[in-house]
């Protein structure tokens, strides 16, 4: 159907504007897109319950204050994941870094476990939300250094019996421990962070693209870690992706951020294995999503 | 040339003189298109400007031999060392005044107070003579000392974001994510004071001992001042920069252990 034979307000809902210019997609009729900031369903044991998040940063000298993320809510479940997906600039790591306080949101509030985060203390809540980066950081020293690489106020267990557990959970064997970090590769080095983060044992995982600086083979075997964990350990998983095969395997609901702001939410399971939403079909490349049994 | 209590007292011929040294350079920067020429112009102006106004008040303010005009001079010294860090700084830290202030101020008193009163025992305590010059000494080093660790702060801050967020998201505090990047900073500005301690009279003979020398002092008197003036620069600036960072670092910190990125 061309752009112009649809109704003004169809064409608004139609574009959907990003960093790099302008995408365009088309609302499935039968799919409303959700108003910004709509809450989303309600689900059992929220592991995580975001409302109405806002985050600007502020005006400083002759730079304007910048709005980040305005008016996003949503929860995760217990052992449930969340994926967010949306254009460079949406405010998705943001939003991620909002859920253990590495940021401080302006408006709205998070909880965790049905407590607001800032009555939490945040180094406690960073043991118990463990955030993976984007590029993986491994200090100077051996893969067994980095793992013990815990803050001194941490009760965790750090023995050899453990550390070569950790490192199984992630697909390494225990050589690794005395290999010097230096000389991984990035998906070894994920790994180990990865690991790193599991031994302060979260109740949560949050993932900032996790699979994006690495080739094919390795993405894949990132994506079938973090997929185990979630069913060994019932991980609450919030990931930031556009990696289909992780999409696809960690299942649960995606949340498509346009501008800070959240536009659709959706949620694929045995009931409903497609994404039905228009715009955010055409923002994952077109590719049709069916859910694994 | 007239010779006058030991020193040669230059006309203003002779100082004349010495700036047709400027000149060569300037006509060589012209004539190989260096683009230095109104730099050195101006330079040279300023130089000349500038010190003698400065001889101007100070010969004035030894004249006059009051506390409170030696008390003027040092606030004016200290203003424009504080003004000449902050704006060292490629990106503005917020209180960036305060933080140099304090970190100037504190490193120069201590260290101009033990010289003072307990080194040199000067009688009256704030007989110009001494305690201008050794204030201006100590006020320059922290001042470059200070710059320079805020600086390399800055730069280490925005290089190594990742390694900071990955060590507060494990639930590190900020103090301990931050600690490598202080520790560099400090070391950094320390770098030319350890290396002058290490080559001091071996690679050239330092600015106060020189002009000891020059006014007539003999050499061994004009090297315990020297030595002196080694120990307490290190000391200034060891402090300047420690406090300087230390302040400056908490500024890009919230209580919630978070990393102010935007700052960056």
């Amino acid at each position: 159907m061309p752009l112009n034979s649809t109704t003004p307000e169809e064409r608004l809902v139609a574009i959907v504007d990003d960093d790099t210019g302008s995408s365009i997609c088309r609302p499935d009729p039968m799919v409303s897109i959700p108003r910004h900031g709509v809450a989303v369903a309600a689900v059992g044991d929220p592991v995580f319950q975001v409302e109405q998040l806002s985050l600007a940063y502020p005006a400083r000298g002759r730079e304007p204050a910048v709005e980040i993320l305005s008016d996003v809510s949503f929860a995760v479940g217990r052992g449930a994941s969340l994926t967010l997906v949306g254009p460079s600039g949406s405010g998705k790591s943001t939003l991620l870094r909002c859920l253990n306080r590495l940021e401080e949101p302006t408006g709205g509030r998070v909880r965790f476990h049905d407590r607001d985060t800032t009555s939490l203390d945040p180094l406690e809540l960073r043991r118990r939300a463990a955030l993976v980066l984007q590029t993986p950081v491994l200090f100077e020293g051996t893969v067994r250094d980095n793992l013990r690489m815990q803050p001194r106020t941490s009760t965790t267990d750090l023995s050899e019996a453990r550390l070569v557990h950790a490192l199984a959970e992630v697909g390494l064997d225990p050589g690794f421990l005395d290999r010097d970090g230096a000389t991984l590769s990035g998906g070894e080095k994920q790994r180990v962070t990865i690991s790193r983060a599991l031994l302060g044992d979260p109740q949560a995982l949050l993932l900032d693209e996790p699979t994006a600086s690495l080739d094919p083979p390795n993405a894949a075997i990132l994506v079938d870690t973090i997929s185990g964990l979630r069913q060994s350990r019932g991980l609450t998983i919030v990931a930031i992706t556009h990696q289909p095969e992780l999409i696809r395997r960690l299942g649960g609901c995606l949340l498509y951020l346009v501008k800070g702001r959240a536009e659709t939410y959706e949620c694929i399971d045995d009931l409903a294995p497609t994404i039905t939403d228009g715009c955010l079909r055409a923002f994952l490349a077109g590719e049709r999503f069916r859910a694994t049994p | 040339m007239m010779p006058t209590a030991g020193v040669i007292d230059l006309s203003v011929w002779q100082v004349g003189l010495a700036a047709v040294l400027v000149g060569v350079v300037i006509v060589i920067s012209a004539r190989q298109a260096l683009g230095l020429e109104r730099d050195l112009v101006v330079g040279t102006v300023r130089t000349i400007v500038q010190l003698y106004l400065v001889g101007l008040i100070l010969a004035s303010v030894f004249t006059a031999g009051r506390w409170y005009w030696v008390a003027l001079v040092l606030i004016v010294m200290t203003l424009v060392a504080t003004q000449a860090a902050v704006s060292r700084l490629k990106k503005p830290i917020p209180g960036r005044y305060e933080i140099a202030a304090t970190a100037i101020v504190v490193s120069t008193a201590m260290t101009l107070g033990w010289v003072i009163a307990v080194v040199v025992r000067v009688h009256p305590w704030y007989e110009p003579q001494y305690v201008i010059p050794i204030a201006g000494m100590i006020l320059g080093n922290a001042m470059t000392s200070a710059a320079l660790a805020g600086d390399r702060l800055q730069s280490d801050l925005r290089a190594r974001t990742n390694e900071i967020e990955a060590m507060l998201a494990l639930g590190f505090p900020g103090s301990e994510a931050v600690q490598p990047m202080v520790r560099s900073a400090v070391r950094a500005a320390m770098i030319p004071t350890g290396s002058g301690m290490m080559t001091v009279g071996l690679v050239q003979l330092p600015g106060m001992m020189t002009g000891q020398i020059l006014a007539g002092a003999s050499p061994l008197v004009a090297i315990e001042y020297q030595i002196v003036v080694v120990f307490m620069l290190a000391v200034a600036t060891s402090v300047a920069s420690l406090l300087f960072v230390r302040l400056a670092v908490r500024r890009y910190l919230t209580p919630a252990h978070q990393l102010r990125r935007y700052l960056l």
